[in-house]
């Protein structure tokens, strides 16, 4: 067990491209994950580079979550890939690695995702609205991308930008 | 020493680059600051740390020209140079709206200020041409322990007597 420090922008590591995961590594690396999202209160995922490891790995898990409707229980994915996504809507999103700010951000609304289970096997789910969004921004962290990267709009969508004259 | 500077003018393409070239001009840092288009003005609202030696009154000196070029209403004053209160509450949104009447923006934020409860940010908008609608959106900071119901209720009270309709919620931006 070994919770880890989640680790804030501008920390390189997040804005960098995640390597290819070490095989030898893969096992310790997800047992890290998992254990600090669970010892972070509200956490619902977390992405290798978050704790510092530039790994294409994640964990998730939106159990009881409010907002969620499909549910896979925990999700450890390494190398994972969208293969297919539909749907759109805009939420507000936050990250433990860019505390205090939170933005709008558009994502797709279901999600199907393939990848390797910490043991190798291959694993593929699919997931809808909140699921789905977590996903996706778990998966935005291997790429090197913050919620900041998307965000659509500056407040609520309410107020049209119309120019007056 | 941080100055807040505010800037009011008929809207066009410039000001902010005309305002910030100044601000840079004079080795100022823009720190948090809100611009939008209000009503066909362009408002910006900006905390500026400027550097040791720089002074409030050479800042005005220095946005007199483009003030005068762009018509802009211009403000320069020290502010403490204190940090932001930290939000240690909850965060909930307050949408408001309705037919348009004095005293909306007034009699919520009585309320909420009687409730020792933050606000952190509000817009207002008409919107419409024929039946012109009023909305007003907030987000504050309910201070820790706070009865959210009772304040829920609070508001709608007072939504149902101005004849407004009144929404409060958790600000809901999930952590991932």
């Amino acid at each position: 067990m070994a919770v880890r420090p989640v680790l804030r922008y501008p920390a390189a590591v997040l804005k960098a491209v995640a390597l290819p995961i070490d095989p030898a590594d893969a096992e310790q690396l997800c047992v890290d994950l998992v254990d600090t999202m669970r010892a972070s209160p509200a956490c619902v995922g977390l992405a290798g580079p978050q704790i510092g490891v530039s790994a294409r790995a994640f964990c998730m898990d939106v159990t009881g979550h409010k907002k969620a409707n499909s549910c896979n229980g925990l999700v450890v994915l390494i190398d994972p890939v969208i293969k297919a996504r539909a749907g759109n809507d805009v939420s507000r999103e936050g990250c433990m690695s860019l505390p205090d700010i939170t933005g709008n951000v558009r994502r797709a609304t279901e999600v199907t995702v393939r990848g390797l289970t910490p043991d190798g096997s291959a694993r593929e789910i699919t997931a809808d609205a909140f699921e789905a969004r977590a996903l996706q921004h778990e998966i935005d962290h291997l790429d090197g991308l913050l919620f900041l990267d998307r965000v659509s709009s500056l407040t609520a969508d309410l107020f049209p930008r119309k120019r007056y004259r | 020493m941080h100055v807040a500077v505010t800037a009011v003018g008929p809207d066009r393409p410039g000001i902010v680059a005309a305002v910030s070239h100044v601000l840079y001009d004079v080795g100022g840092n823009i720190e948090d600051s809100r611009m939008a288009i209000l009503g066909g003005h362009f408002a910006m609202v900006l905390i500026v740390a400027l550097p040791d030696g720089a002074d409030q009154k050479e800042l005005e000196r220095a946005l007199a020209e483009p003030a005068g070029k762009l018509e802009l209403i211009t403000t320069v004053r020290p502010v403490d140079d204190s940090p932001a209160l930290h939000a240690e509450g909850s965060p909930y949104v307050v949408s408001v709206y309705g037919a348009d009447k004095p005293g909306i923006v007034w009699q919520i934020s009585e309320a909420l200020a009687a409730a020792n409860v933050n606000i952190s940010d509000l817009a207002t908008h008409v919107v419409g041409d024929q039946e012109p609608v009023y909305v007003m959106i907030l987000e504050v900071d309910l201070p820790p322990g706070a009865d959210a119901e009772a304040i829920g209720m609070a508001l709608k009270v007072i939504g149902e007597e101005l004849g407004v309709d009144v929404a409060f919620n958790p600000m809901d931006a999930e952590t991932l």
